[in-house]
Parts: structure tokens; C-alpha cells; sequence
């Protein structure tokens, strides 16, 4: 059986603290989601991931470019660049790096969930034809996505994984499993691309994407969960899962 | 109640030819003990590229070995991919025919259309058409089995009149089954008069709703073969001890293994958002309690057959009383049960709990 094979204290450099487990839920409206889906090559795709997560194969990477109309923070654009994997049996996207263009909303990610942040210049356009998002970092292009010919899905034909986040806890070094909720009221299936990707601005030296699979768009509400388990990062998930939520 | 074994040939890294051989010849053993046990059929799957998972990518020809090494046993070949990128459809009929030939007349024909991102995608094929597919395969191949001459033009494929040969030696044809995965597979199975072969370890409740549904249904069925077949088969995990601790430990261990390798396995859903795939359609039940922490210790899941031989005799006739004609049993993952323990385990099956039934 796989596991990633990343030094989890390499991993920890510039990864979210958290100060307490003690999280609320916090519901989001009006969210748009671009998720690209591509196949990676194998070829260093376990050295993303720390040795307490299992790489998917074939090794996949997701992009999500969000646009959040309503939050307790005001709106934001948060993107993400995730590694999908299996936490013990249940799958999951390892964040590697994301960005945000709030400051508010990205403090509050980071120190209530987890996400490892940078802040950043996004953007999400949807056009009748197409959803196109980009990443800029100090003036540098270093994403560009596209999901073209779009075609309806039922929404619950939408599928998202699961987060899971590398971060600072009062257990220590953990994984944080997030469960968000979502409630998607449109969903559309198109074909992906990639026309930019710096992977070091992402974290994530080494990411080669190689095959496109599928551009998924979804309008939704998503409601960011209390915060239930947490896992080791150098142990199986059934060897190394605490809950924090009692 | 009948007995089958169910084979996914799974390789433990590091992979070398030396253990994909080992598991082959392992297999082929338990084939030859099953077939002097009285276990109705041998089952192999067909999957791609499922590293550690399945490495049973030419079952044809493993089966092809267990009927020339057994007498009585039945081979299943369970089941085929019907999608075209994966399978011609005419291949397949020849394929299947040859092989029911070479049995003497004891092939079973499954049909499936593939659940993986791994294996659709790795083909090619759009999630989308998989199941268009695998209808309009199951609609023809009887053709091709039972028509001297047959042309056809379809939306996967189209051919001009020919004669497939052989013609299987089973009349009409071997007895057509579809592999149940997704919930609702089982309805299609019923309204075409095709056998359920379940390879998901659905829950007795869930079991007994589909089955009854199925029995209900197959009644006003309009079979897309010669013969219909109303069987229900269902997936389960055997490993049989005296000793009811030792048989859970090491079954947990097996079944445990299982579990993992398959939730590791990058579902078709999972990649590409399509109403053609409506669950993840993982195979294992979690042995994880519900309610329970991930670190609890796990417990034999509800219907397994993982235990003394009175508990797995409890089990399957839990099984029968849903209305299940036939469990067919995995015996090992990745060999993580030494050989001679499946083999006893195996022979006290056969010993006390087939007498049972």
C-alpha cells in the first residue's frame, strides 16, 4: 500500500496555526466553485503528500477557485491547490497551497480550519461558454484555468472531496480533516485546462499535471464544519486519529 | 444456498514476476480444492491497472487454466468489461464461447462496465456511454451466440453479417449475470432477465429490499437472451477456524486489507462529476463500528462470513433468508493470509457449514 513521503516538518514550514479546536460552523452563501481535476505524473507524486496520507492512483491534483458572495468575513476569492488522497479509507484533498485576496477571511481560514494561506490576486469569470480563473502573486501569473462547453448536472452529480490541512494545533503537528457541507443549487461539467501553473508558488515542487479530466462549476451555499478529528502526519490514520470535538 | 470463490488476483509491492505467479499458482490451488469441495463456481474479475488491487486483467485465461485443471466447478467469467474501448463486443462473444467450450459447458458469463476512473479513464472511454454500452452488449452478444449470421448497427459498434464463431457449447448460451454495484444495477438486471451478481457487500437490510425488488421484477421481464436467469449472488469475505478469536482476528486482517486497497481505488465518480455514476461503489463494509472513533477496535461486520464454523453457518443463513441464492467468498487480499491457512480454512467450510445448506 502507498503512502506520501514527505518529511512532515519540511511540510510544516508555512502552515496555518491553530489556537483552539473550539470551531463554529460558518456558512458561506452564494459560492462559486471552479475545480479543475487533472492527472499528475506518478513520478514524485508520493512526495507530496506526508506519510500518514495514501496518494490516489493514478495521482490527481484538483484546483478550486472559489468566489464567496456572503461571510462573516465579507466577500472573498480563495483558491487552492490539493493533492487527492485517502486519510485511513476516506478520501480526501491535501492542501498544498492556497491563496486569498481578503485578509479577514484568510486569517479566520487559517487559524479556525487550518488553510495554509498566502494572499494573492484571483479571479473567477463565468462566460456562457466557459468559467476562466487565475492566480497572480506580486504581478506573476502563476495559475490559469479554464473549463469550457459546459454541461448540466444534476446537483447531486457535484462531488467535491474533502479537505484535509497540515497545521499547527494544540495536539501539535496534525492533520485537520474538514468536512464542509455543501448545498449546490447549479452544477455544470466542462472541459478542463491548464494554461498556467507555477507549481513553487504553489508548494508544490514536482506537481507535473498531465492528463485533463474534468472542469466542474458549482453555485452553492457551503457551510465549514466544527472541527471533528485530527490525524498524525507521520501515522496512519488508524493508528493516529484523535477526535477534538468532545 | 450455493458456494462460489471470487478471485481478484491481488499482487503485494514490491510487484515481480516471481509474486504475480505465486498469486496465480495460489489461486489455482484453492481453484482445484473448491472444485474437489463442491463449491459451485470459480469466479475471476476483469480489471486494469488497480495496482495491489486487482491484477486479473486476462481472466479469460485464468480461467481457461482452472477448467483445464478441475472437472466439476463452474468458471466465471465475472465479469467482462462491455465497453468497447476495453472489449470489442465481438471478441468478447468468441472469447466466451472458446471458453465454454474448453469448460465442457461450465462458463458463467458476467457483465460489467467498469467503475474506476483508473480503468475507464486509462482507456479512454467517456464515463457517459459506459452504460449505453454495456446495453447494448448484453443485447447483442446473445445474438452472436445463437444466430448462424448476424449484422448489427448500434451506437458503440456496427458489423456486417458474419458468422462468430465458435458458437459456446451451452444451450442457448452460458447463463448471463451483471455485476451490482451502484443501487437501481440490480433493476436493470431484472428487466433484461440477467442474473445479479453482487460484488458489493451490501448490508442485510439493503440486501433484502433489493432482492425482493429484483424476484418482483424479473416476473414481467424481457430477456435479452435465450434463457433468462434469475439467480441473486452476493459478495462476502471467508475465513473459517475452530477458534471463533483466531478466525476474527486474521479474517479482520483480510478484511481489513481489503477494504483499504479498495477505498484507495480512484472511483469514476470520485474524477469525473456524471449522473452515469451515482455512488463511489466501493466494494468492502467498513468493520469500523458506526458511532465508533477511527482508532476503536474493529468488529466482524454484520453477515460476514469471518468466524468458527457455527458463526459463519449463523451468517450465511442470514444470507438465504433474504432471499440470496449463492455467496461467493474472497479468501485473501494481497496474501496477507498465508496459503495454507486459506486451504484449511477452505476444507472446514467444506467440512461443516456446506452440510448445512
Amino acid at each position: 500500500m502507498l503512502v506520501g513521503t514527505a518529511d512532515p516538518q519540511t511540510l510544516a514550514e508555512g502552515a496555518a496555526t491553530l489556537p483552539s479546536f473550539e470551531t463554529q460552523p460558518v456558512r458561506l452563501e452564494g459560492v462559486e466553485t471552479l475545480q479543475v481535476l487533472y492527472e499528475m505524473e506518478s513520478a514524485g507524486s508520493a512526495s507530496l503528500l506526508p506519510p500518514g496520507l495514501h496518494p490516489t492512483l493514478p495521482p490527481v491534483v484538483t484546483w478550486l477557485v472559489q468566489r464567496v458572495a456572503e461571510s462573516p468575513w465579507g466577500a472573498f476569492c480563495l483558491a487552492q491547490c490539493r493533492v487527492e488522497c485517502r486519510s485511513g479509507l476516506r478520501p480526501r484533498g491535501f492542501l498544498r497551497q492556497g491563496f486569498v485576496d481578503a485578509p479577514r477571511a484568510g486569517a479566520a481560514l487559517a487559524e479556525r480550519w487550518g488553510f495554509r494561506l498566502r494572499p494573492g490576486r484571483i479571479s473567477l469569470e463565468r462566460g456562457y461558454d466557459r468559467v476562466c480563473a487565475s492566480v497572480e502573486l506580486d504581478e506573476q501569473r502563476v495559475l490559469a484555468l479554464q473549463s469550457t462547453d459546459p454541461q448540466p448536472l444534476r446537483p447531486a452529480d457535484a462531488y467535491i472531496v474533502a479537505n484535509v490541512h497540515l497545521a499547527h494545533t494544540p495536539h501539535g503537528l496534525r492533520l485537520v480533516q474538514i468536512d464542509p457541507d455543501w448545498e449546490v443549487a447549479r452544477a455544470e461539467r466542462g472541459q478542463p485546462s491548464v494554461d498556467c501553473f507555477e507549481p513553487e508558488a504553489w508548494s508544490s515542487p514536482g506537481l507535473r499535471p498531465s492528463h485533463p479530466v474534468a472542469g466542474l462549476f458549482t453555485l452553492s451555499c457551503m457551510t465549514l464544519p466544527t472541527l471533528r478529528y485530527v490525524s498524525r502526519p507521520d501515522s496512519l490514520a488508524f493508528q493516529g486519529t484523535e477526535r477534538v470535538d468532545t | 444456498m450455493k458456494f462460489g470463490i471470487f478471485f481478484e488476483l491481488q499482487v503485494p509491492r514490491p510487484f515481480s514476476p516471481e509474486r504475480e505467479r505465486q498469486v496465480i499458482e495460489n489461486a489455482l490451488e484453492q481453484a482445484r480444492l473448491a472444485d474437489d469441495l463442491g463449491f459451485q463456481t470459480v469466479w475471476a474479475v476483469e480489471h486494469h491497472f488497480l495496482e495491489e488491487y486487482s491484477h486479473s486483467s486476462a481472466p479469460e485465461l485464468f480461467l481457461t487454466a482452472v477448467a483445464m485443471q478441475t472437472s466439476r466447478i463452474r468458471v466465471g467469467h465475472g465479469a467482462v468489461v462491455c465497453v468497447p474501448e476495453i472489449n470489442h463486443p465481438i471478441r468478447v462473444a468468441e472469447r466466451a464461447a472458446f471458453l465454454d467450450i474448453l469448460s465442457g459447458g461450465r462458463l458463467e458469463f458476467g457483465t460489467a462496465r467498469s467503475s474506476t476512473w483508473t480503468e475507464v479513464g486509462g482507456f479512454g472511454a467517456d464515463p457517459d456511454d459506459t452504460k449505453k454500452d454495456w446495453d447494448e452488449y448484453v443485447r447483442v452478444l446473445p445474438r452472436m451466440w445463437t444466430e448462424e449470421r448476424l449484422s448489427h448497427r448500434g451506437r458503440c459498434f456496427s458489423m456486417p453479417e458474419r458468422a462468430v464463431l465458435p458458437k459456446p457449447l451451452q444451450q442457448p448460451h452460458p447463463p448471463l449475470w451483471v455485476t451490482v454495484t451502484s443501487p437501481g444495477t440490480e433493476l436493470d438486471a431484472a428487466d433484461r432477465g440477467l442474473g445479479c451478481l453482487g460484488v458489493a457487500t451490501a448490508g442485510l437490510a439493503e440486501q433484502e429490499r433489493r432482492t425482493k425488488e429484483y424476484h418482483r421484477r424479473i416476473q414481467l421481464c424481457e430477456p435479452v437472451g435465450g434463457a433468462v436467469n434469475d439467480r441473486v449472488s452476493t459478495l462476502n469475505f471467508l475465513y473459517c477456524h475452530e477458534d471463533a478469536d483466531l478466525a476474527a482476528e486474521r479474517g479482520l486482517l483480510f478484511l481489513g486489507t481489503f477494504g483499504m486497497l479498495n477505498a484507495h481505488l480512484l472511483f469514476t465518480r470520485e474524477a469525473y462529476p456524471t449522473s452515469a455514476y451515482q455512488s463511489l461503489a466501493n466494494l468492502a463494509p467498513s468493520a469500523a463500528r458506526k458511532g465508533a472513533s477511527p482508532g476503536d477496535r474493529p468488529k466482524v461486520p454484520e453477515g460476514m462470513c469471518l468466524g468458527d464454523p457455527n458463526q459463519v453457518i449463523q451468517a450465511v443463513k442470514r444470507w438465504e433468508s433474504v432471499g440470496v441464492d449463492e455467496v461467493n467468498f474472497l479468501l485473501n487480499a494481497v496474501e496477507v493470509l498465508p496459503q495454507a491457512q486459506v486451504l484449511e480454512s477452505l476444507r472446514l467450510f467444506a467440512r461443516e457449514v456446506m452440510p448445512a445448506f
